[in-house]
């Protein structure tokens, strides 16, 4: 017989359809899982697959769907009895194939959910081997609606079996899959970890997946899967609208074939005469693999970013170089620092991040990974994985939410093998720069040389063209005057080789004064010879002048509508700050709230104001009075909160006038929600105020252990510990904590706080302060600070 | 599994109207105060809320003591039982906000404090107000006990599981369960609403 992939490349395949729905029909009981039948009534089991191959389809779907080592003890054998199922029913037919299905864990990735990345993939991975050895034709990943689980179960296949691979995910009537993906961006990611097949499955009836087949016509170059529900009973405006019947779902089916799917088959509510009638409504329909799209294009958990004539902006401020905050922000851990650079740049208008923490002094693969798995909470911007180490470049591949950009590998032969395996086996588009052993050509027609010899070194690793974008190298021009005109001329030549280009803008002006003069207008010129991507400063405003204005001028902008946003927007962030210069002080800005206008009174305050006094003469004073009268009621917490955020952006206006070592670190505090408590948003209220007193907050966050606050404590040499709970039943656990922090060091003070407690409560337990709430709490510290003399 | 029998409710952020006194409450202010910040959170959240619901009615065996039988579920809870008293039926519900709130939330964590506890507190009461709204389509005109939800009382957070299950709460809403049994998203309720018998009432 023909394997699958043979198969597909001469005729349209048929998938079978629902299983539950026709196991309830033979009797099985409303929320008991149909696996179950596999070990105790097997003969049902090979009927329902037998009566789809009747029906006509080719393939069937083992009854293994919701199996996983974390909900069945026994799902090995579970999963063997379903295999050993369906081949059977398919034994001695023509045509017939078997799809070892996988569906989701049930449990959500982080970093939004809890589990880990890693947890997921050796999940999967334990299903695949059994599969694996008791041998199916494929496998089948289906009804995934994040695409950072679909990530994880398609490495888990690569990994564990050599199997064909097909994909399905669930979208909603928003075209996009629950987490946010929509096709455009799981195209990309899946074929850049090259499975074979990938499509849509269940949602809410092939109707919705009509209105999005369209976009899988357009961006895959593999052969696009359909599998539907037969539609569910809603409720809107009092109406209810109901299931789709087989002859409905027969003819979207046909629509569906029409529009570029070659394989269909049905999924929840669908039965056998479901594949009938649709088999017998698109047979005829001529018959067409998909065409090889030559597009580039990287993507994140929820788009996909094309590059192509449209400028590609690549934000360069996550990076070391030349930034002693970011510097002593990786040395400290200080994520939230570089989050804020990230979200920041996605404001200013980026389209993609780059992402480089190397230090010498820290490991640069867990800081990778850790900035890479929480960027990707706060931004949905694809990211540039940048480093020189090929091992931190691996793994941040491996456990990135989408098609990375990779920076970079180069001409060098250990480069490109270290380098070009790994694009292969996780997908991305890759930066390649034109260096190799013996340097950087002078001349264009050198650097074009090297474009050349990676462009075909990368297709031997099955790495297409269209993956690879060259970065000619702009060199400074203090020190290499050709450098700008090489670089151009390299650009043109490389453009002609069929590949996009990069650069790395700001090299071109190091050294120089009043660099932006000299790097835009070079940005200028590059855009006129073909650059497509610029990583750069997007909060240059010199740079992005260029990039709207480029934009305009070249047919990119209909109507020239986002320059005249841009150009208006920044005309209206002058006119605010003179209104604001004109009635609020430092003082009535942070009593309101107004963290802007913060900013603003606390720079003009600094030009003839110590830093040290702003502080205590303006920022305490306001954070008091508007503590005050949260304390009297005359105020509430959701305006206390709003002064602190002011004053804390205020405070951090100040504390860039201020060198590192002068910085106030002697009033801290270390803060946690104690262990078994998950409730962190009383702790969170009290570490915001602390921080825009000045105070250092070691905030360890919930659920932590009594060791982990004292050894923070010893650690820092703090003296001070504030512990939250929200549950009665977790005062034990502080109550353990303080009892720990005693035994350690009699001199360590610990204030509790959280609805449950009371004085009462507090004393019992022996803590040495209990606050009643935020304000309560800063008071004491800073008494506690006052008495111990600093 | 079984899909036939699962309603859907859809609304948007139009649709529902957040009760006043739950936001107040949630927001820590006195009900009907407002201001610049809380508008701009509101307005914001509002553009990125996607609410759902799916619901079933199913019957529940009450004849033994403290013990109320789904068939897809038994729960051993005096509250429970005690809420359901008179009732042969029930609306078994899961309702959700997006996880697009929870992307915000994230946000709004790392840029600013007050609109992070702003936008949290009113994203519990959109999906508070949004239950109020899916539970009077699915009552329509019958007589209701309270709503009742895992975590009151002694009815144990673990029967979110079967739950979520009997709902195809993951592949319809997205729904998903850590092992401590944490919904994400975050802004997501499960209940379960007793339909009282007309021969008690």
């Amino acid at each position: 017989m023909k394997s699958i992939l043979e198969l597909m490349k001469e005729k349209r395949i048929y998938f079978d359809g629902g299983t539950g729905t026709v196991l309830q029909e033979m009797g099985l009981p409303a929320g008991q899982p149909p696996e179950l039948w596999n070990i105790t009534d097997p003969e049902k089991i090979i009927s329902l697959h037998n009566r789809y191959f009747d029906a006509g389809a080719n393939i069937v779907k083992t009854n293994t769907f919701g199996l996983n080592r974390d909900k069945f003890e026994n799902y090995a054998e579970l999963i063997r009895a379903g295999i050993k199922c369906a081949k059977t029913a398919a034994e001695g037919r023509e045509e017939a194939y078997v799809a070892f299905d996988m569906g989701p864990t049930g449990q959500l990735l982080e970093p939004l959910g809890q589990m880990k990345f890693e947890e997921a993939v050796s999940v999967f991975a334990d299903n695949i081997k059994v599969a694996a050895e008791c041998g199916v034709d494929l496998i089948l990943i289906e009804t995934m609606n994040d695409s950072y689980e679909t990530k994880a179960a398609v490495i888990a296949a690569k990994e564990n079996c050599d199997l064909p691979i097909f994909v399905t995910n669930v979208y909603d009537e928003s075209g996009k899959l629950m987490t946010g993906a929509n096709p455009a961006a799981m195209i990309a990611m899946l074929e850049g970890l090259r499975v074979d097949a990938l499509g849509m499955n269940c949602s809410l009836g092939p109707d919705i997946m009509l209105k999005i087949i369209g976009e899988f016509e357009k961006y895959s170059s593999l052969p696009v899967i359909v599998n539907p529900n037969a539609g569910l009973p809603e409720v809107r405006d009092g109406e209810t609208v109901y299931n789709i019947g087989a002859d409905e779902f027969s003819d979207y089916m046909m629509k569906i074939a029409q529009g570029g799917a070659i394989i269909l088959g049905g999924c929840c509510g669908t039965t056998p005469d479901f594949i009938k009638k649709t088999i017998e409504k698109t047979e005829s329909i001529p018959y067409k693999l998909p065409d090889k799209k030559d597009y580039t294009c990287v993507s994140s958990y929820t788009h996909a970013v094309f590059v192509d004539k449209d400028p590609i902006l690549i934000g360069e401020r996550i990076n070391p170089t030349g930034k002693p905050k970011l510097k002593e922000a990786l040395r400290s851990g200080n994520l939230n620092y570089i989050l804020n650079e990230g979200i920041q740049q996605t404001d200013a208008g980026a389209h993609i991040l780059d992402v480089n923490v190397g230090l010498p002094e820290i490991d640069e693969t867990e800081m990778m990974l850790k900035c890479v798995a929480s960027l990707q909470a706060v931004t949905d911007l694809p990211l540039q994985i940048d480093s020189t180490n090929f091992d931190t470049l691996e793994e941040a591949m491996r456990i990135y939410n989408g098609k990375p950009l990779v920076n970079s590998v180069n001409g060098t032969e250990e480069s490109m093998s270290r380098v070009f395996p790994s694009v292969q086996k996780y997908g991305g588009a890759v930066i390649a720069l034109t260096i190799d052993g013996k340097g950087i050509p002078d001349t264009a027609q050198g650097r074009t040389d090297i474009a050349e010899k990676i462009i075909e070194r990368a297709g031997e690793y099955g790495i297409d063209k269209k993956d690879i974008i060259v970065d000619p190298l702009a060199l400074t021009i203090s020190s290499n005057p050709e450098s700008a005109v090489v670089t151009l001329e390299s650009i043109k030549l490389i453009r002609a080789l069929g590949v996009k280009t990069s650069l790395g803008i700001s090299n071109i002006s190091f050294g120089l004064p009043q660099r932006d003069i000299i790097t835009s207008t070079f940005y200028s010129n590059a855009l006129q010879c073909g650059l497509n991507c610029a990583i750069m400063n997007p909060f240059s405003s010199a740079m992005m002048n260029v990039y709207y204005a480029y934009r305009a001028l070249n047919i990119l902008d209909s109507g020239c509508i986002d320059y005249i946003q841009y150009a208006s927007s920044d005309n209206g962030k002058d006119a605010k700050q003179t209104e604001t210069k004109s009635e609020e002080t430092l003082h009535s800005s942070i009593v309101r709230g107004l963290k802007d206008s913060a900013v603003i009174q606390t720079e003009k305050l600094l030009k003839d104001t110590e830093p040290l006094d702003i502080i205590n003469n303006h920022i305490i004073p306001a954070l008091n009075e508007i503590g005050t009268a949260f304390e009297q009621k005359k105020a509430y917490l959701p305006q206390l909160l709003m002064s602190a955020d002011a004053a804390t952006a205020a405070f951090d206006s100040v504390k860039k006038k201020i060198p590192f070592e002068q910085s106030d670190k002697s009033k801290a505090i270390v803060l946690a929600t104690v262990k078994g408590d998950i409730h962190d948003i009383g702790k969170n209220i009290v570490r915001v105020l602390m921080e825009s007193y000045g105070f250092t907050v070691y905030d360890l966050g919930r659920d932590v252990p009594p060791e982990v606050i004292r050894d923070c404590a010893l650690e820092h040499e703090c003296k001070l510990v504030g512990l939250s709970a929200l549950m009665t039943t977790t005062v034990p656990s502080m109550a353990e904590t303080i009892k720990l922090l005693n035994e350690t060091d009699k001199s360590i003070k610990v204030m509790v706080g959280g609805a449950v407690l009371n004085q009462e409560y507090a004393d019992m337990i022996g803590a040495d302060f209990y606050g009643a709430d935020a304000m309560d709490s800063v008071r004491y510290a800073e008494s506690f600070y006052d008495r111990i003399g600093r | 599994m079984k899909s036939s029998d699962i309603f859907m409710i859809t609304a948007t952020a139009e649709d529902i109207e957040i009760n006043k006194n739950e936001l107040a409450q949630r927001l820590n202010v006195k009900r009907g105060y407002t201001n610049e910040v809380i508008e701009s959170c509101k307005s914001s959240l509002m553009k990125i809320i996607s609410y759902k619901c799916v619901y079933i009615r199913t019957s529940v065996d009450m004849s033994r003591e403290n013990i109320c039988d789904f068939g897809f579920m038994r729960i051993d809870s005096r509250n429970l039982y005690k809420n359901l008293s008179g009732c042969d039926d029930a609306f078994v519900m899961a309702l959700t906000a997006g996880i697009a709130v929870d992307r915000e939330l994230a946000r709004l964590k790392i840029t600013s404090q007050a609109e992070h506890f702003i936008t949290d507190a009113i994203a519990s009461a959109a999906i508070d107000s949004f239950c109020d709204y899916a539970s009077g389509i699915m009552k329509n005109g019958l007589d209701c006990a309270v709503r009742f939800s895992p975590g009151y009382g002694d009815l144990s957070l673990t029967f979110q599981k079967p739950l979520l299950e009997r709902l195809n709460a993951q592949s319809l809403l997205g729904i998903s369960l850590s092992p401590s049994y944490l919904m994400t998203p975050m802004k997501s309720i499960t209940a379960i609403m007793g339909i009282k018998n007309e021969k008690y009432t």
